[in-house]
């Protein structure tokens, strides 16, 4: 699984691996402002429009300390991260920060941080969560305004419908190659880890977006295609994990165990290239049918919609990837998936599709335990498969 | 709320600190008596809602802000998810919703609130199921868990917490989508601009027109479901019994400025059913009156509600119901006056004078939107030392609630602000709403000693 170790490549991990690095070297580059924005739906386009630099702020790996007194430890690690961040000073590259999603502990940390830096704007455009009522569209054009207002005056720059259908126009491209990668993996044309995905895709919420997309195509363009994987292994879909990635060494232990990583609904992962903005028409209502058309093409349950089921599109994705089963991969504490879990694991139960849920925490990974529950549960799906069906 | 209380109800309290005391473990909290009643008139709603269905009624579950004003209009029986755990919670059987619940496959750390009302919800569509194919009787329905009444529909209308609206999304898929769903959305005053405050700015100003809008929808759907033209009428009516209700309870709140206080926060949160969600009519007027009637008559009397009252607390968080009765002995027997809460002071139609019988549903919508969970951290910071000063309070108990992140979001901070503020010294101790699991007695006497000796620490410089 090398296919990606290239140059380019490299400047994505290191990029991925220290974000805030990246985001204090091109303000020092540019001169311009940094803002920060936080997961799951920001848009981060309107942003961009006014040269900024959008950065979704990232999961530290490093422990957490001064947050403890901050957050208490029953919260997921992403906030708790964030809110450690704050404290400690690592998030004074941020000249503003932006937010749009409604999530308890999302909101939580924010406090923190207007707390520890009190002097760094921190707007909150609330995007409506719920998505199918008839007054959302209406709410949503005019928390993008709100957020078009806030923006313009962050950076005191005018946000035109031309500077932001050039950003629109942008993180669609790089969205559409980020996709290439995945569709490839799908098809079993490319043999790529789920950590350099995660790469890929990490890298891609820090970055120039145009600077991004460079990097993407010169490593396009350096593939050797195709490479098909060996049959023995089994085929899994990685469903879950808002917010933050997954440690890239949990998902080395779970490809370590006989697995083929073959899709996702991951925030850090296909959840979060899965939809474009529309390039037709006034540029500030496309990013508000973005925010709700997201909702379609990959159900969150962080949202509420009457017509849209994700564990229908869980059991859709397994059919299209052609996988065997799935590992739910669960940020401790995130009460959007561990209310939505349930309704997941029924409809794989009903329809015998092995399901594996895997608590993450902030502190560490329980490796080896984790190792036996993996190599557990790729051993059943194997049994499984040979199973000869008897006659009745 | 205003406090005028004149000198006389205040008087000398022994200061002396708490460790040249000996403990007594006798009880030493004296409860309202009339809020006894309150428990009798809340036992008669349940009941009667669990007959709803013979009765022939629509029944409308819902989660989150007090809805309950329309639904008794439009003649409509209603079931709070919340009021049902915090019941199940109360009396100690909260085990088979929870069991249920985690059957179907709830996490522990999972709002337990959420996860009790989500078990009943299991075993309700269990009973149905049952019903349906003609196996009746693996229910048990004399669990309590297992009597509520199928859903005709839900509402959800929940403000500042995201698992509040995910909750209900929830229910409705346990119930196979085969009832609808109404979501009202009621943003988070969130409180960033210069002008914004509690009740004023321009955020103040223009969210509840929002969400009044949004009522009206609501009011559209009901009529849809019920097939009955809405009564308006019905509804200034039912507000006119709020508003005065409301008012009476915060009279009656102000009385217990005085010192020592004639009630407690344990007694507003015996009332806390009453005002959240029992019918509005006469009897919820008259319940509030006996109450202020009662502190009132104490405070003539010189009767307090905790013997030897020597410390003055403010209560921040969601109330563990598992723990009520345990946590009033618990605290008088420190001496400590649990004074005044976020929960019970800061919510439950709070600023009467917003509701306009002309135009309920303004009033309505505002009242939904100053949920104590609602507010942005410099609203909050506002509302706690507002009621630090009004109650003349000496330490403040966080109640750090495990599965409810809302109630627990500010509280670090909180602690931070009244201390830098006032000089108010506070302590944090574990615990949950609805899962005793959680709870940690240790940690409540450990930080509650430690705060008070801080305090005499404090009193002995002065
Ligand atoms: S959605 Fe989950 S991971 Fe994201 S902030 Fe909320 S609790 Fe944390
Ligand atoms: S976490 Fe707290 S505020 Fe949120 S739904 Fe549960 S009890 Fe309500």
């Amino acid at each position: 699984m090398h296919e990606l170790e290239s140059v380019a490549f490299s400047v994505l991990e290191t990029v991925a691996a220290d974000p805030i690095g990246y985001a204090v070297e091109w303000k020092r580059r540019t001169g311009r402002p940094v803002v920060g924005s936080f997961p799951m739906n920001f848009p981060s386009e309107i942003v961009h429009a006014t040269g900024a630099l959008p950065v979704i702020v990232q999961e530290s790996r490093t422990p957490i300390t001064e947050g403890r007194s901050l957050l208490p430890e029953f919260y997921c690690s992403y906030t708790r991260s964030v809110a450690d961040q704050a404290a400690v000073g690592e998030l004074d590259v941020f000249d503003a920060f932006v937010l749009a999603d409604h999530c308890v502990q999302l909101l939580g940390a924010a406090d923190v941080i207007r707390w520890a830096k009190p002097e760094t704007p921190m707007h909150f455009a609330q995007f409506i969560s719920s998505m199918d009522d008839p007054w959302s569209g209406a709410q949503v054009r005019d928390k993008v305004a709100s957020l078009r207002v806030e923006v313009e005056e962050i950076v005191g720059v005018t946000v035109t419908p031309e500077a932001l259908r050039v950003s629109i126009r942008a993180f669609n491209a790089n969205r559409h190659l980020l996709r290439r990668f995945y569709d490839l993996r799908k098809t079993g044309r490319l043999r790529v880890s789920a950590r350099q995905l995660q790469v890929l895709v990490k890298s891609s919420m820090v970055m120039e977006i145009t600077e991004h997309t460079q990097l993407l195509e010169s490593i396009l363009s350096g593939l050797e295609l195709p490479s098909e994987p060996p049959d023995s292994l089994v085929r899994l879909h990685l469903s879950g994990h808002f917010c933050a990635p997954p440690r890239p060494e949990l998902l080395d232990l779970i490809e370590e165990c006989g697995v083929l990583v073959v899709n996702d609904d991951l925030y850090h992962g296909t959840r979060y290239i899965s939809t474009d903005v529309p390039e037709d028409g006034d540029p500030f209502d496309a990013l508000a049918t973005w925010y709700l058309d997201r909702n379609v093409s990959a159900p969150c349950g962080t949202r509420v919609q009457r017509n849209v089921d994700w564990d229908s599109y869980l059991v859709d994705s397994l059919d299209d990837s052609g996988a065997d089963g799935v590992i739910t991969l669960m940020a401790k504490f995130c009460e959007p998936l561990m209310l939505y879990y349930p309704e997941l694991r029924k409809v794989l139960d009903a329809r015998d599709i092995p399901v594996l849920l895997i608590e993450t925490e902030h502190e560490g990974l329980a490796a080896e335990s984790i190792r036996t529950r993996v190599e557990t549960f790729v051993e059943r799906i194997r049994r499984q498969k040979l199973k000869v069906p008897t006659l009745a | 709320m205003t406090l005028d209380l004149s000198l006389s109800t205040k008087q000398s309290l022994d200061l002396s600190p708490t460790r040249t005391r000996t403990l007594e473990v006798v009880d030493k909290s004296n409860r309202l008596k009339s809020t006894s009643l309150g428990g009798k008139m809340v036992a008669e709603y349940w009941d009667n809602i669990f007959t709803a269905k013979e009765r022939g009624k629509h029944v409308v579950w819902y989660n989150g802000t007090a809805l309950n004003p329309i639904f008794q209009a439009a003649g409509l029986e209603w079931c709070h998810g919340e009021a049902f755990s915090a019941r199940l919670a109360a009396m100690h059987l909260e085990g088979p919703a929870q069991q249920a619940g985690e059957e179907y496959g709830y996490i522990a750390e999972l709002c337990s609130y959420a996860r009790t009302h989500l078990g009943c919800a299991v075993m309700t569509q269990k009973g149905i199921t049952e019903k349906q194919s003609g196996i009746v009787g693996m229910v048990d329905q004399e669990e309590l868990a297992s009597k509520l009444p199928s859903p005709d529909f839900f509402v959800n209308a929940y403000a500042g917490c995201s698992t509040g609206q995910q909750w209900d999304a929830m229910t409705y898929r346990v119930f196979g989508k085969d009832f609808p769903i109404f979501n009202v959305s009621l943003p988070m005053i969130w409180g960033n601009k210069k002008d914004s405050g509690y009740l004023r700015g321009t955020e103040w100003e223009k969210t509840p027109l929002y969400v009044e809008e949004q009522l009206k929808k609501l009011i559209e759907f009901i009529e849809y479901q019920t097939k009955k033209p809405f009564d308006w009428d019905a509804l200034s009516e039912n507000m006119s019994y709020i508003k005065r209700a409301s008012e009476l309870r915060l009279e009656a709140m102000a009385l217990c400025a005085a010192a020592p206080t004639p009630a407690t926060y344990w007694d507003w949160v015996a009332s806390i059913a009453p005002i959240n969600f029992l019918p509005a009519n006469q009897l919820l007027v008259d319940y509030f009156q006996a109450v202020k009637d009662e502190i009132q008559q104490r405070i003539i009397d010189n009767i307090s509600a905790v013997q030897n009252e020597r410390y003055r607390v403010y209560f921040d968080g969601i109330m563990n119901w598992n723990k009520l009765g345990f946590l009033t002995r618990k605290f008088a027997e420190f001496d400590v006056a649990v004074v005044a809460g976020r929960y019970t002071h800061d919510s439950f139609w709070q600023e009467p004078q917003l509701i306009d019988l002309d135009r309920p549903l303004l009033g309505m919508a505002q009242h939904y939107l100053i949920c104590p969970i609602n507010h942005g951290l410099k609203i909050m910071e506002e509302l706690l030392l507002k009621r630090c000063d009004e109650y003349a309070i000496d330490g403040i108990a966080f109640h750090s609630t495990r599965t409810c992140r809302a109630m627990t979001n500010p509280q670090h901070i909180l602690a931070r602000t009244a201390e830098r503020d006032r000089g108010i010294k506070s302590f944090s101790f574990e615990g949950d709403v609805a899962d005793a699991a959680f709870y940690k007695d240790e940690s409540l006497e450990s930080g509650l000693v430690a705060m008070l000796e801080s305090i005499d620490q404090q009193r002995a410089k002065v």
